[in-house]
C-alpha cells in the first residue's frame, strides 16, 4: 500500500473541519486544513494534495478565484462545497475548472463517493478510460458501442449514445449542461431545451422507472450525473 | 353586474318594507291614533337601514312619509293634506327616519371596523404563532439529535441495533431540520421580494424526479404511483423552486397518509396548461374553508412535523409562475392537491 492520499480541506467553520477530518481520517486519508483562501493556496503549493475540498464562502478570497489560481498550476481534483440556491455559483465553479460539487448538508457516504470518483478520474486521465460501465441492471460497453438493460439490448439513437458515452467517461461525476452542449453539438445550433429532451428520451430507454432514475440523475439547474460504475476495475 | 343587482334588491327591500308597514297600518288603523302609525313606518325604515346602504335607507325614509300621507292622512288616497299640522308631522317623521337611518348605518360601520381590527389582531396572533410553531418544529429535531448524540457518548459500546437506531435518528432529524430551514429561508426570500425566477423549459418528469430523489430516505418502503405521459410538453419553471413545491406536497402526503397507502402523482395537458396532481389516502382535509391549508403557519391537526410553511410556499411559488394551486378532498378518501401551470410563460 502506498502512502495515504492527501486531502486539503478549505473551510472556515470549525464544526465542519472537525467532522470532515474525523470522517476522512477514518476512511484512511491524510488530511490538511486551511481556513482561508490564501493559506489554502500556500498549503496546496507546498504539500501538493491529491484532492482539494473547497468551501466557496471564504473570509478572504472568493472561492471561485481560488479555483482559478489552483488551475494555473495543478490539475488535482477540486470538489466544491456549497449551499443550495447557489446554482449559479456551482455552474461558475465547474466552468472555472472544479471537478465536482457537494451540496450542504451532505452525508459522509456522498463525500467519500465524490472523493473516490475524483481520484479515479485524476488517475485515469493518464490512462485509457474504463470501457465497461455497470450499474445495477444497466451495462454499457464503450468498445462495442452497445448498451444492455438487464438481459435486453437497448437500441439508442446516435445522439442518445453520444450522451451516454460522455456520461460514462465521467461516471460518478457531475457533467455541466454547458459541457454537454459543447460536446454533443460542437458546431453549436442547439440549446438546453434540446438537451433536456434528449436526456428525457434516453432515460425512457435505460431506466425501468424514468421518473425515479437509478442511473442517470439530474443535478437541478446544473447538469447531469451518471451514477458511478459498480465494477470500475 | 351583481353590484347593480344587489343595489336594486336593496331598493326593492325598501319598497317591500313600506308595503308591509302600510298593510299592517291598514289593519290596525281603526284602533290606534293616526300619528301612532308613524312609529310603524319608522320601524320599517330602521329595518332597511340595518340591512342596506345609505341610498335605500334615505329612499325608504321619503317613501314612508309618502305612504303615510297617501294611504292614511285625510283625504285618504291622495297626496293632499287637509290639516296643515300634518306637514309638521311629515317633517318630524322624515327627520326621525333619516336620523334612524344615519345612526343604524353608523352602528354597522363601527361593527365592521371592529371586525377588521379583530382581523388585525388575528394576523398578529398568526404572526406570533410563527415563533411558537417554528420554535416547536426546531426544538423537536434538535432535542432528538442532542439526546441521541448524548446517549451514544454515554454508552459508546451500546449494542449494534441500538447504536444504529440512535445514529439513524440523528441523521433523519437533522435532515428534517434542513428541510424546515430551507422552507423558512425560501418563505422569507419570497416575502422580501428577493426571488427572481429562473424559468426554463423542463420535462415535468424531471422536476418530479428530483423531488422524489430529495425525499429518497423518507420515501423508503412507501409506494409512489406516477402517471406522467412521456410526450407531455416541456413546462417553463424554475427547477429549484418547482422541485421545492413537489417536495413539500409529497412530504405533506407522507406525513398524513398511512404508510401502507400509495402516494399518487399525475400530470396531463389541459389546453394551454399543464395540470399536475399529488394525492394521498390520508384522512383528507377538514379545514374550512379548505384554502386555509395554504395559509402560513396553519397546521392541520396533530400530525407531527411541518411548521405550516410547506403549503404556503407551494402557493407562493406556483402563483409566481402564473399558475394556481387547489386543495381538494377525494371522493373515495384522501387529500388531493391540483396545480395548474401555464405551458407558455412570459419570456
Amino acid at each position: 500500500m502506498d502512502a495515504p492520499q492527501t486531502i486539503l480541506i478549505v473551510d472556515d467553520e470549525k464544526a465542519i473541519l472537525r467532522f470532515l477530518r474525523a470522517s476522512l481520517e477514518e476512511a484512511g486519508f491524510s488530511v490538511l486544513e486551511a481556513s482561508s483562501g490564501r493559506s489554502a493556496l500556500e498549503l496546496a503549493a507546498a504539500k501538493k494534495p491529491d484532492v482539494v475540498l473547497l468551501d466557496l464562502g471564504l473570509p478572504d478570497l472568493d472561492g471561485l478565484e481560488v479555483i482559478e489560481r489552483l488551475r494555473e498550476w495543478t490539475s488535482a481534483p477540486v470538489i466544491v462545497v456549497s449551499v443550495r440556491n447557489d446554482e449559479s455559483d456551482k455552474i461558475e465553479a465547474l466552468d472555472r475548472g472544479a471537478d465536482d460539487y457537494l451540496t450542504k448538508p451532505f452525508g459522509v457516504e456522498e463525500l467519500l463517493a465524490r472523493i473516490r470518483v475524483a481520484l479515479r478520474h485524476a488517475e485515469r486521465a493518464r490512462e485509457d478510460p474504463e470501457p465497461l460501465y455497470r450499474h445495477g441492471d444497466l451495462r454499457i460497453d464503450l468498445t462495442a458501442r452497445r448498451v444492455w438493460l438487464g438481459k435486453k439490448e437497448v437500441r439508442l439513437s446516435p445522439l442518445q449514445y453520444a450522451l451516454l458515452s460522455i456520461l460514462v467517461r465521467n461516471a460518478g461525476r457531475v457533467v455541466g449542461q454547458k459541457q454537454l452542449l459543447k460536446e454533443l453539438w460542437p458546431e453549436g445550433g442547439s440549446n438546453p431545451e434540446a438537451l433536456r429532451i434528449l436526456v428525457h428520451q434516453t432515460r425512457h430507454r435505460i431506466e425501468r422507472e424514468p421518473v425515479r432514475p437509478r442511473h442517470l440523475k439530474t443535478e437541478p439547474a446544473v447538469g447531469y450525473r451518471l451514477e458511478d460504475s459498480e465494477d470500475p476495475s | 353586474m351583481t353590484g347593480m343587482l344587489g343595489r336594486l334588491r336593496e331598493y326593492g327591500l325598501a319598497v317591500g318594507a313600506n308595503a308591509l308597514c302600510t298593510a299592517f297600518c291598514s289593519a290596525v288603523s281603526p284602533f290606534v291614533a293616526l300619528t301612532d302609525l308613524v312609529m310603524v313606518y319608522l320601524v320599517g325604515t330602521l329595518a332597511v337601514a340595518l340591512r342596506g346602504r345609505r341610498g335605500p335607507a334615505v329612499f325608504s325614509s321619503f317613501l314612508s312619509v309618502l305612504c303615510f300621507n297617501f294611504f292614511f292622512v285625510p283625504p285618504r288616497f291622495t297626496f293632499d293634506v287637509e290639516h296643515p299640522q300634518y306637514v309638521v308631522t311629515f317633517l318630524v317623521m322624515l327627520a326621525v327616519a333619516l336620523t334612524i337611518s344615519h345612526l343604524a348605518l353608523r352602528i354597522r360601520t363601527q361593527a365592521e371596523a371592529a371586525k377588521s381590527s379583530e382581523l388585525a389582531a388575528e394576523t398578529e396572533r398568526l404572526r406570533s404563532s410563527l415563533l411558537s410553531a417554528v420554535s416547536h418544529e426546531l426544538k423537536t429535531p434538535l432535542t432528538a439529535i442532542i439526546g441521541s448524540a448524548g446517549s451514544l457518548l454515554q454508552a459508546p459500546d451500546a449494542g449494534g441495533g441500538h447504536r444504529r437506531e440512535l445514529l439513524d435518528n440523528i441523521r433523519e432529524e437533522a435532515q428534517r431540520l434542513a428541510r424546515l430551514v430551507h422552507n423558512l429561508i425560501e418563505t422569507t426570500r419570497f416575502e422580501s421580494g428577493g426571488v427572481r425566477l429562473r424559468k426554463e423549459p423542463y420535462p415535468i418528469e424531471d422536476v418530479v424526479g428530483t423531488a422524489l430523489e430529495r425525499l429518497d430516505k423518507p420515501l423508503t418502503g412507501r409506494e409512489v404511483r406516477t402517471d406522467l405521459p412521456e410526450d407531455l410538453p416541456l413546462i417553463p419553471v424554475d427547477p429549484v423552486l418547482m422541485e421545492l413545491v413537489f417536495v413539500n406536497l409529497i412530504e405533506n402526503a407522507l406525513r398524513h397518509a398511512p404508510e401502507s397507502s400509495a402516494i399518487e402523482i399525475a400530470a396531463r395537458q389541459v389546453g394551454g396548461r399543464l395540470e399536475a396532481t399529488v394525492a394521498d389516502r390520508g384522512p383528507g382535509l377538514r379545514t374550512q374553508p379548505i384554502e386555509r391549508v395554504f395559509e402560513k403557519f396553519y397546521r392541520a391537526g396533530p400530525a407531527p412535523g411541518g411548521a405550516g410553511l410547506g403549503l404556503a410556499i407551494c402557493k407562493a411559488v406556483v402563483e409566481a409562475h402564473g399558475g394556481s394551486i387547489q386543495a381538494e378532498n377525494r371522493v373515495d378518501g384522501g387529500a388531493l392537491f391540483r396545480l395548474s401551470l401555464p405551458l407558455r410563460g412570459e419570456p
